[in-house]
């Protein structure tokens, strides 16, 4: 037997206090015990009182996501000893996800994670008619959208994304990740107008790079390489207008053609209207010795070793 | 009041089916489940689903009825199981079509397809392990292509009938908002899954307590084979949680404690791949008879390989880890038979139509067509709930269409709110979840694997004593916003009628057939209980009658693997 302290989030607006608190409960359990089947046994012998949503247990209905001691998991896959183990504590802080409001205790109002979703259209949007029986599609072909496929739109990506706390209209890393799964689903016909629909303002060139969403997912879903796989599909597509991938392009160029970043390039290149207002911040910079006093090009001695590299990259993709 | 041609509730597989094929069908249709349609149970479905595509072997739908007939032990509508293989491989290109990742062959591109349980052919359709959340999140994404309006968390808590007994609604707690409120329908079809959390261990859901059968047998609907529940040969000892089929059609091996593949014994021919009523019996002999490791016997896929594993198995492995401590790649996994899939369902025929209720529909585990009999076998309950969702959804719209306004009592909201507000003005007595535990306690101990009568009238005892213990229940919390604590409550309420009607069905029927196995009626006797059971509820007691099976061309044969 084992003894912990859940220290839980609470909120409860039917009581007419419309602040939020945490609330301690002591559970004596098995050492074999999930922090939702936990949360589920305070809801049962303490206070039937507290909300959280969960169904499978199984960690394939994305339900039960929260934060465990400030981490996204899912509650039914994670083991109250092993977060203990990691937190060197006895007692488990459980909030709900973040980048969302609360309705009751742990369950938050999901609406624009749902509506997101819907915004990328995520449904195949085949050319012609079907065939008879199925579309034939190379085993490998198909195993390219496998991992996006897994995603159980737990929202432990959106809870941990730096972006959308910067960017609340951010679309979010689940719904780009079900954008590429269609994006690269050989059967679909609108590559480039996804790839122009995923970019513009709040897109994918508003990532941030953080690899939270990566690190957090609990299925492997890897939602930032499928973020930058969309990347890649905007440059095949020739959708390079926006700001995000003319930084990107810039970035390229540099390199293609210095082996190493110049940073007026790039800047130039990024925001050329935008660059010209920034004149004077660049000529204090200049004067500081923040900038190369040269606009030319410096090259590197080894240049064909990031060519080579910048090759095996687009290879890969 | 809101309005609808067809209201569906529950928005899995069978459920988001129906919807799709009424709005085809030209009709307003909308969804209302008690989760996002995406956290439904059909999502947790890993193996696959059957159709005979023929894209390994030679195969062909007579060879996919047979083994279904088979399977069922004799028990299942014959006529049904024809539509079922029949419609199996449209069903299967039609989600394909829509965008299903299906794992694929090779070489040609096709459907690659797995051997599975009780099938003479490699016929079961996959997505790796994952197949019935790839299925499930397919439909979705025609639901919102279609812009199918879907209530997501509202609970319903009644069916609602006219005048004359037809179905025209549905009253639902919206759990957001705290607001009950009546959602009129020409016809309503039911698609809330199964019971399985009548018992414990259970691969179900939490959220899988049969609400529409209940439902619909309050209202006089009858419920059809409710004794048969089907044990699945591999569930994890630790929490009932589902190791797929598709490990043994893979080619996993179940060893007892000396190392024996011990189902050599049982079923010589087919071994780890005979049907789940046989191989669960086989597991709970080995336990009983002392060749089991603490309750458990083992599921070794070791000789598979790693690589074969991370691609064809890679949830299983997942699960393993999280919830066995044990890598399959290393080590075989303790696995037991545990509750899985409930046959027995809300009586219909073969469009879903329930011959007892104008204007009521159900498809899915929530339904009774027959097509699983005594028996279902793997990969034919995600085929069930789209081919027969998809005649439910158009069977439904045909009646709408025909039908006039419906005519729904106008006070069918307010008599919810006033017994739900009684409810919650109740202080003292018993918590539901003292209730279920002690029913899942005896359900799994006295209706299980095995069943004699002196322990089955000993768990109707229990049913009926916890029956009365809840008419005293209190519900802890007492607001309106998200109250999962009434929630449970009132599907507490729904898993005390369904186990009633279970463990009656048990008692009266004197012979083993497919999952119903007595050991005081070892044989199948086919002169006598070749018929299906319907249960009612009459003044709080269930009421046992008979309806005939239909036959076409399969005569009853000794049933052997």
């Amino acid at each position: 037997m084992a003894s912990t302290t859940f220290r839980v989030f609470r909120y409860q607006p039917d009581s007419g206090d419309l602040e939020s608190y945490h609330q301690d409960f002591n559970l004596d359990h098995e050492e074999k015990t999930t922090v939702l089947d936990a949360l589920l046994r305070i809801q049962n012998e303490q206070d039937g009182t507290l909300a959280v949503r969960y169904s499978c247990r199984s960690a394939i209905c994305g339900s039960c996501a929260c934060k465990v001691n400030g981490k996204t998991v899912l509650a039914c896959m994670t083991q109250v000893e092993e977060a203990k183990a990691e937190s060197g504590s006895s007692t488990l802080q459980v909030d709900p996800i973040g980048n969302f409001a609360p309705i009751k205790d742990l369950v938050v109002d999901m609406t624009p994670f749902w509506d997101k979703f819907k915004a990328v259209k995520p449904f195949l949007i085949p050319d012609g008619p079907a065939p008879d029986k199925e579309r034939l599609v190379p085993k490998a072909a198909m195993e390219k959208v496998a991992k996006e496929s897994a995603c159980i739109l737990c929202a432990a990506c959106y809870s941990e994304c730096n972006s959308l706390a910067a960017d609340p209209e951010f679309v979010g890393p689940a719904a780009f990740a079900w954008g590429y799964r269609f994006a690269a689903d050989e059967r679909d016909s609108q590559r480039k107008n996804r790839a122009k629909l995923y970019s513009g303002q709040h897109g994918i060139w508003d990532c941030t790079r953080c690899m939270f969403c990566n690190e957090r997912c609990p299925k492997g879903v890897d939602p930032r390489d499928a973020i930058e796989k969309l990347g890649a599909i905007a440059f095949q597509e020739k959708v390079t207008k926006d700001k995000g991938a003319r930084h990107a392009k810039a970035f390229l160029i540099s390199m293609r053609t210095g082996g190493k970043l110049n940073e007026q390039l790039v800047g130039g290149f990024t925001d050329p209207v935008g660059g010209a207002f920034n004149a004077p911040l660049a000529l204090r910079m200049l004067q500081k010795g923040k900038l190369p006093a040269s606009p030319l090009t410096h090259k590197v001695k080894n240049r064909d070793q990031v060519t080579k590299l910048i090759k095996n990259v687009k290879e890969t993709i | 009041m809101r309005e609808h041609d067809v209201v569906v509730v529950g928005a899995g597989l069978a459920g988001m089916r129906a919807a799709i094929a009424a709005h085809e069908a030209g009709v307003d249709v909308a969804l209302v489940t008690k989760l996002h349609p995406v956290r439904s149970h059909s999502g947790a479905a890993q193996g696959g689903i059957n159709a005979a595509l023929g894209n390994e072997t030679e195969d062909n739908t007579d060879n996919h009825t047979f083994d279904t007939v088979k399977g069922a032990d004799y028990i299942g509508d014959q006529d049904a199981i024809e539509i079922l293989c029949a419609r199996a491989p449209l069903e299967v290109y039609q989600l394909e079509h829509w965008g299903a990742v299906f794992s694929r062959q090779e070489d040609s591109g096709k459907i690659a397809q797995r051997p599975f349980g009780g099938a003479g052919f490699p016929r079961t359709c996959y997505a790796a392990d994952l197949t019935g959340l790839v299925i499930l999140h397919t439909l979705y994404t025609v639901c919102v292509k279609y812009n199918i309006p879907t209530y997501e968390e509202w609970f319903v808590t009644d069916l609602v009938t006219d005048d004359n007994g037809n179905a025209v609604g549905v009253v639902a707690y919206d759990m957001i908002h705290g607001q009950i409120e009546t959602i009129g329908a020409k016809a309503v079809v039911m698609a809330t899954g199964g019971a399985g959390r009548v018992y414990r261990p259970s691969t179900n859901a939490h959220a899988s307590t049969g609400d529409a059968m209940s439902l619909a047998l309050r209202k006089g609907v009858p419920l059809k084979d409710m004794e048969f529940m089907q044990f699945h040969p591999t569930t994890l000892a630790a929490n009932g949680v589902l190791v797929t089929e598709g490990a043994r059609g893979e080619g996993g091996y179940l060893l007892n404690k000396d190392g024996d593949r011990f189902m050599s014994k049982y079923a010589p021919n087919k071994l780890e791949l005979a049907s789940r009523d046989v191989v669960s019996r086989a597991e709970a002999t080995e336990i009983q008879e002392g060749r089991g490791i603490d309750g458990c016997v083992l599921l070794d896929l070791r000789h598979l390989g790693r690589d074969r594993i991370m691609e064809r198995l890679p949830q299983i492995r997942e699960l393993a880890i999280a919830f066995a401590g044990t890598d399959p790649i290393e080590e075989p996994i303790p696995i037991r038979p545990g509750a899985h899939y409930h046959m027995g369902g809300v009586h219909v025929d073969n469009w879903g139509a329930a011959p007892h209720m104008p204007g009521l529909f159900a498809a899915g585990e929530c339904s009774c067509v027959s097509v699983h009999g005594a028996n279902r076998l793997g990969g034919n309950s995600l085929l069930e709930a789209v081919v027969f969702g998809a005649r439910a959804g158009e069977a439904s719209a045909a009646y709408a269409q025909e039908a006039p306004a419906p005519k729904v009592p106008g006070n069918a909201a307010q008599e919810t709110q006033d017994r739900i507000e009684g409810l919650l003005a109740r202080e003292n007595g018993p918590r539901q979840g003292e209730i279920r535990d002690e029913l899942a306690t005896v359900m799994q101990e006295k209706v299980g694997v095995f069943r004699e009568d002196a322990t089955l009238r000993e768990a109707k005892a229990t049913v009926d004593e916890l029956k009365q213990q809840f008419q005293g229940v209190v519900v802890d919390d007492k607001g309106k916003t998200f109250n999962t604590d009434l929630i449970h409550t009132i599907e507490t309420g729904y898993l005390l009628d369904l186990a009633d009607c279970m463990v009656t069905g048990a008692i009266a029927r004197h012979e083993s057939r497919g999952a119903h196995s007595r050991t005081d009626f070892p044989e199948r006797d086919d002169e006598n209980w070749m018929k299906h059971t319907l249960a009612y509820l009459d003044d709080g007691e269930i009421r046992l009658d008979y309806s005939p099976v239909t036959m076409t061309k399969y005569e009853p044969q000794v049933r052997s693997y």
